[in-house]
């Protein structure tokens, strides 16, 4: 299962769309399953299920109707699964899709996917507009499909989300893939934060090599280390240090150092849940 | 506005090029007299499009022939728009914005009524500036304050139904069902003034239909201006009507209950395309029925609408030298009205097309195991098929309809006019895909500009010289004037060549392009 992180415009929904063949590459190509993408689409298609960020639907037909519908141009559907997890969703199938809110319409679109139960399934930001329970059905579904053996491309900027169920993530910048590893991986390339308090005035650690973004507030300190984090201990333990706090960055921090240099970036990111 | 002054532009034209050409038509005496007497009591002629009064004279003809085609023009002009501009506006979410802002539901909707009003002046005095200029000659012989009258009298019919399909945008969930509504009391006023028309002890009944008072304004002949207190009565009322629903009703609902659930699964059809075409089923039976209609109303007068032409020195002299009679050469004028009928309803199929994609519904079937080759290629296949048989059903209805006036015309000839009569409609259908696949945002504006085209240089090149170059540019002027003369077999196959070649290039085209949003 990988994620794919990017605050808005990085180009998250533009790679799905090229992977699926709905736009043209300038250059370059890519292959799903062994299948150009764009050329042998149809074969491709027939393995994966893809769950847009919108939900645009017939808004005339019913949620069985529908259903029925996508299940048949899809052409294989497990008929118990669907029915548990309209029931798992609590879908109303007897509703036009014109009379459901955004959240109702995002898991019509979520259940005509996992119907399927495609070998691939592409999920582009598909909890937008759920509600926590519906988040938590879904997180149950994902996580029941990886262990089938079904392998899931996220797409999201809602962090907690991708920790919680993606082996590897993928970041995204103005269209480039700036970081690809597990959290593991991405953490050891990363920097450690290190909070601590003392006694009397915070030192100043600005010039230890190795440290970054500084902050102090009142009598405590905040910063990262990267390397060796002896030249830093030299410095609190010189200051009087009082408690010391060490440990490995959340992924929130890991996205952040990459978009931290824009204050529009990260005021995106905060806003997320 | 901007389309109010094409609009007035369009409407000016056609009053022009037909009092031109009555004035140049019937210059003596003696032919206008023959005029007055086949058309002048003539039931059938009068309920298509209203009494012959006066059409002796240019002013009488010019009212008579375009003061009920123009109302009913601009009626749909407006039931179009207003739709789309409230309804329409608020299905795509535009309407939340505005009034997420300071912005009242009501004071959104008498803004966009002030709009409305804008659009049907700016149409008015188009027209009626064209119509003054066009009046003066001495030969035409219309006074500046009658011309006025007269593109007032006009104007009314796209003012009663903008009002008209504001109200009926209060009442429904969606732009199809606001002009659904709009549409069928269109029909139901053309219906009762149709009635009315067609018996003299009937035409009380005239009052009972808005259609039936812009016919009781009487405009260039014996001018009625009361008949306006109804007409501006019904406005007014349907705009009160409007602003007091638009606040009482929540965004996105119908103030009429709307069913939001299904009980039963409907046996849809399992192919997108079936569905395509299942969902707009209404619109297309719609149009079938309405073409059969007005093909056996145009038959059962082909006898006295030959007459016309036999009466015109003018028209006369074209087709006897075509050597065909009458009611053939009436025919193939009926059946050119159909051509242009169907090119509306192929600018409307490419259309179809173009919002399943910008709406992003095409990605959902995009997305699955189904082809871009496929869709688009059914799309066009079916499109054609439904153009073809439209064809046949105008010649069919057509045959019926002069068949039971009596009228000497072969079923065999009618047939192969029928097809004739697609062929512009696919011409401007196979134009319609290429421009999809080239410039999908923009195909709207290239296909209705071909329409207008095509529609207006056929016009014109009726009544002006126009170099055969231009006219050779208009897909209605290659069409044979079929049954009067033996179809053009070779002409449509090129045209036919052409249709295919470019919606083959569309699919080629369309294979290697992204999918484009709004």
């Amino acid at each position: 299962m990988v994620g794919c992180l990017g605050p808005n415009g990085a180009g998250k929904t533009t790679l799905i769309r090229l992977l699926l063949g709905l736009i043209v590459p300038s250059h370059g190509r890519a292959e799903i399953f062994g299948r150009d993408s764009r050329r042998q689409a149809v074969a491709a298609h027939r393995r994966l299920a893809y769950v847009p960020g919108e939900a645009n639907l017939w808004p005339t037909l019913s949620v069985a109707e529908t259903l029925r519908l996508l299940g048949q141009v899809h052409g294989r559907v497990d008929q118990s699964y669907q029915q548990e997890l309209i029931d798992r969703f609590s879908l109303d199938v007897t509703k036009r899709v014109r009379a459901l809110s955004k959240g109702n319409r995002q898991k019509l679109i979520l259940v005509a996917a996992l119907m399927t139960r495609a070998d691939l399934l592409i999920l582009d930001e598909p909890t937008s507009g759920l509600d926590p329970l519906m988040e938590q059905a879904f997180r149950l579904c994902v996580n029941e499909a990886k262990q089938r053996g079904q392998s899931v491309l996220l797409s999201s900027h809602i962090l907690s989300e991708v920790e919680a169920l993606c082996d590897r993530i993928g970041i995204l910048r103005a269209g480039v893939l700036v970081e690809m590893g597990t959290m593991a991986e991405m953490r050891h390339l990363s920097a450690l934060t290190v909070e601590a308090n003392f006694e009397g005035t915070v030192p100043d650690v600005t010039r230890v090599p190795g440290v970054s973004m500084v902050e102090s507030q009142g009598s405590t300190l905040r910063c990262q280390v990267r390397g060796s984090v002896e030249p830093l201990l030299k410095v609190l333990a010189s200051s009087g240090v009082l408690e010391l706090l060490s440990r490995e960055p959340s992924l929130e921090e890991l996205f952040l150092s990459h978009y931290g240099s824009s204050a529009a970036d990260v005021a995106n990111v905060s806003a997320t849940p | 506005m901007r389309a109010g002054v094409g609009w007035g532009v369009v409407f000016g034209l056609y009053v022009a090029t037909q009092s031109l050409a009555y004035a140049t038509s019937y210059k003596t005496m003696a032919s206008r007299r023959l005029l007055v007497q086949q058309f002048g009591n003539n039931v059938g002629v009068s309920a298509l499009v209203g009494p012959a009064k006066q059409i002796g004279t240019v002013p009488g003809y010019t009212a008579w022939k375009c003061l009920t085609v123009l109302a009913i023009i601009g009626a749909v002009w407006g039931i179009l728009s207003s739709t789309k501009l409230t309804r329409g506006e608020e299905d795509v979410g535009h309407w939340e914005l505005l009034l997420a802002g300071q912005v009242t539901r009501r004071s959104a909707a008498r803004q966009a009524l002030i709009g409305f009003a804008a659009g049907a002046i700016a149409l008015f005095i188009t027209a009626s500036a064209i119509t003054v200029v066009v009046g003066r000659p001495s030969k035409v012989g219309i006074s500046a304050g009658g011309a006025i009258y007269f593109a007032l009298a006009i104007v009314t019919g796209a003012l009663m139904f903008l009002a008209v399909g504001a109200f009926c945008g209060q009442l429904s969930t969606s732009r199809r069902q606001a002009a659904g509504f709009a549409s069928a009391i269109l029909g139901a006023s053309y219906a009762i003034r149709m009635v009315a028309d067609s018996d003299a002890g009937l035409s009380w009944l005239r009052w009972a239909t808005p259609l039936g008072w812009i016919e009781e304004l009487q405009p260039l002949t014996t001018p009625r201006p009361f008949a306006l207190v109804p007409i501006a009565a019904l406005v007014g009322a349907l705009a009160v009507a409007t602003v007091y629903l638009a606040g009482r009703r929540d965004l996105g609902a119908g103030t009429l209950a709307n069913r939001s659930s299904v009980r039963t699964i409907r046996r849809l059809p399992t192919r997108p395309l079936g569905l395509a075409f299942y969902l707009s089923r209404s619109t297309l039976l719609a149009w079938g029925a309405s073409i059969v209609a007005y093909g056996l109303l145009l038959g059962s007068i082909a006898k006295s609408g030959g007459k016309i032409i036999t009466s015109s020195p003018s028209l006369r002299q074209v087709f006897s030298r075509l050597g065909v009679s009458g009611a053939e050469a009436y025919l193939s004028v009926a059946l050119l009205i159909m051509a242009v009928a169907l090119t509306f309803v192929a600018v409307g199929q490419v259309s179809a097309a173009r919002k399943e994609e910008s709406s992003g519904q095409l990605d959902n079937l995009l997305a699955r195991p189904f082809s871009r080759v496929a869709w688009i290629t059914e799309r066009i296949l079916v499109g054609m098929v439904v153009l073809v048989c439209g064809g046949l059903l105008a010649g069919l209805a057509t045959w019926v309809g002069a068949a039971s006036d009596h009228a000497s015309v072969s079923l065999s000839s009618m047939l192969g006019a029928s097809l004739n009569v697609a062929v512009p409609a696919l011409f401007l259908f196979g134009a319609g895909f290429l421009a999809f696949a080239v410039v999908p945002r923009l195909v709207s504006v290239v296909t209705y500009t071909l329409f207008v085209w095509f529609f207006l240089v056929e016009i014109m090149g009726g009544v002006v010289k126009v170099n055969h170059w231009i006219l050779d540019l208009s897909a209605f002027h290659q069409m044979a004037a079929a049954p009067a003369t033996p179809v053009a077999w070779t002409t449509n196959a090129t045209m036919i060549a052409v249709t295919l070649a470019a919606a083959s290039l569309g699919v080629a085209l369309f294979r290697r392009r992204d999918l484009k949003g709004e």
